[in-house]
């Protein structure tokens, strides 16, 4: 091995496993037939750093399909949720103790912005998607810090909304639509049906005694919609979901101290402190690109084990 | 597209090629104006793959090395003719009004 050659091989080795599986060998070739230099060296290290840093997006078919699944059924099972709070408040102002009816402005920012993300998800425009999903990013927000300086714990117990919120509004910018309905759209759906049901079922209803069991049967509907996906795409939306799925974990294992200190000092004005709030936005950032990897590789593992090539 | 992009398509167009041979072929319809280096050029041509506007032709081992051929598909194709005419209207407009300049300053130039 010439010494040209071994320093292109150092430099090489900075690149992805996976991109040098695919070109080290035609590139190595181009190196020795082309001139040396420092311009050489600086493309080859720019290069590798942006195919490090663009990895994780891989912004294969794949991606953009179920970047699009997401944006469907993230949109319908938000605006699911928005609506099962019009629910409670129809419900509640019907019963003889209850409320008049009142659904206040953050309530309807979550419902007309969720309506036109999934209008525009299914539909187009694109860009007033967008607008309608950060609507209803604002409007999830806004439902929990009315009452933040109060109860912080409110802001938590509503944290996995406002990620999922996050996760429609940047799936939906590098979605690409496919054929409508999107396959698994029939179960997501009805999990939706069920979440707006939920809302509907207060104390003294014939359903009360299953009222607790509806959200797991939500659950259980969109999992099935999500499993009738195709594997490369369903792997994705699952990388996708993983960010809101962990925040289960990380409030309750995280936060469960302050929740329970919050609800035994209503008086207390112990706030979310700027390390909490940190981990709370980098935990489900760092998940996303943490299983986006693991996918990554196994994809990588699988092609390599269908062609028979080695790695080197 | 960049300017890179569309020189890159622009060599394929002209037929298969290896990664070397792009890179000769840019530089000598650029008259030399635009080197591209491996590490710029393998990128390009992974995102083109990925986009699905180029893909492998044929794979040839020479002195033990792997060389792989690419070639223009027909996204690719469109692809490019999209470019060349987009370039070519702002060409004839940037044209039209330096023509209308020289008219209107008597053919002086600045």
């Amino acid at each position: 091995m010439t010494s040209p050659e071994v320093r292109y091989r150092r430099l090489l080795a900075l690149y992805p496993r996976e991109f040098r599986r695919e070109y080290e060998d035609e590139m190595l070739g181009v190196l020795m037939a082309d001139s040396p230099g420092p311009a050489q060296v600086f493309d080859l290290v720019r290069s590798a750093l942006a195919a490090h840093l663009s990895r994780p997006f891989a912004p294969g078919r794949d991606w953009r399909r179920a970047a699009w699944v997401v944006q469907v059924f993230g949109s319908m099972l938000m605006l699911a949720m928005a609506l099962r709070v019009v629910a409670i408040e129809v419900t509640a102002s019907t019963l003889p103790y209850g409320n008049r009816f009142d659904l206040d402005t953050v309530e309807t920012l979550r419902v007309v912005g969720w309506s036109v993300a999934l209008a525009s998800a299914l539909f187009g425009p694109r860009l007033i998607g967008h607008a309608g999903a950060v609507v209803g990013l604002v409007g999830e927000i806004g439902a929990p810090a009315r009452y933040y300086l109060d109860t912080p714990a409110m802001v938590l117990y509503s944290y996995w909304l406002i990620v999922g919120a996050a996760v429609v509004l940047a799936a939906g910018l590098g979605a690409k639509r496919g054929t409508w309905p999107p396959r698994g759209s029939v179960p997501v759906a009805a999990a939706g049906v069920v979440l707006v049901l939920h809302g509907f079922v207060l104390f003294g209803n014939v359903l009360w005694p299953i009222r607790a069991a509806l959200p797991w049967v939500a659950v259980a509907l969109a999992g099935l919609g999500v499993w009738r996906l195709r594997p490369a795409v369903r792997r994705r939306v699952v990388a996708w979901a993983v960010p809101v799925v962990v925040t289960v974990p990380v409030v309750r294992v995280g936060f469960g101290g302050f929740i329970e200190y919050n609800g035994f000092h209503p008086e207390s004005l112990r706030l979310l402190g700027a390390v909490q709030v940190a981990a709370l936005v980098l935990v489900p950032v760092a998940t996303f690109f943490v299983v986006a990897e693991l996918n990554r590789r196994l994809e990588a593992s699988r092609a390599v084990s269908r062609t028979g090539v080695a790695d080197k | 597209m960049t300017e890179p992009t569309f020189l890159m398509l622009t060599a394929l167009a002209g037929g298969p090629k290896h990664g070397y041979a792009v890179i000769e072929d840019v530089a000598r319809m650029t008259e030399g104006r635009v080197r591209l280096r491996a590490g710029t050029l393998y990128a390009a041509l992974d995102r083109l793959r990925t986009e699905g506007l180029i893909e492998v032709d044929r794979e040839e081992v020479v002195q033990s090395r792997l060389r792989r051929y690419y070639r223009l598909t027909g996204a690719g194709e469109q692809s490019l003719a999209a470019e060349s005419a987009r370039l070519r209207a702002q060409a004839a407009m940037a044209e039209g009004r330096l023509r209308a300049r020289r008219t209107e300053f008597g053919g002086a130039t600045a």
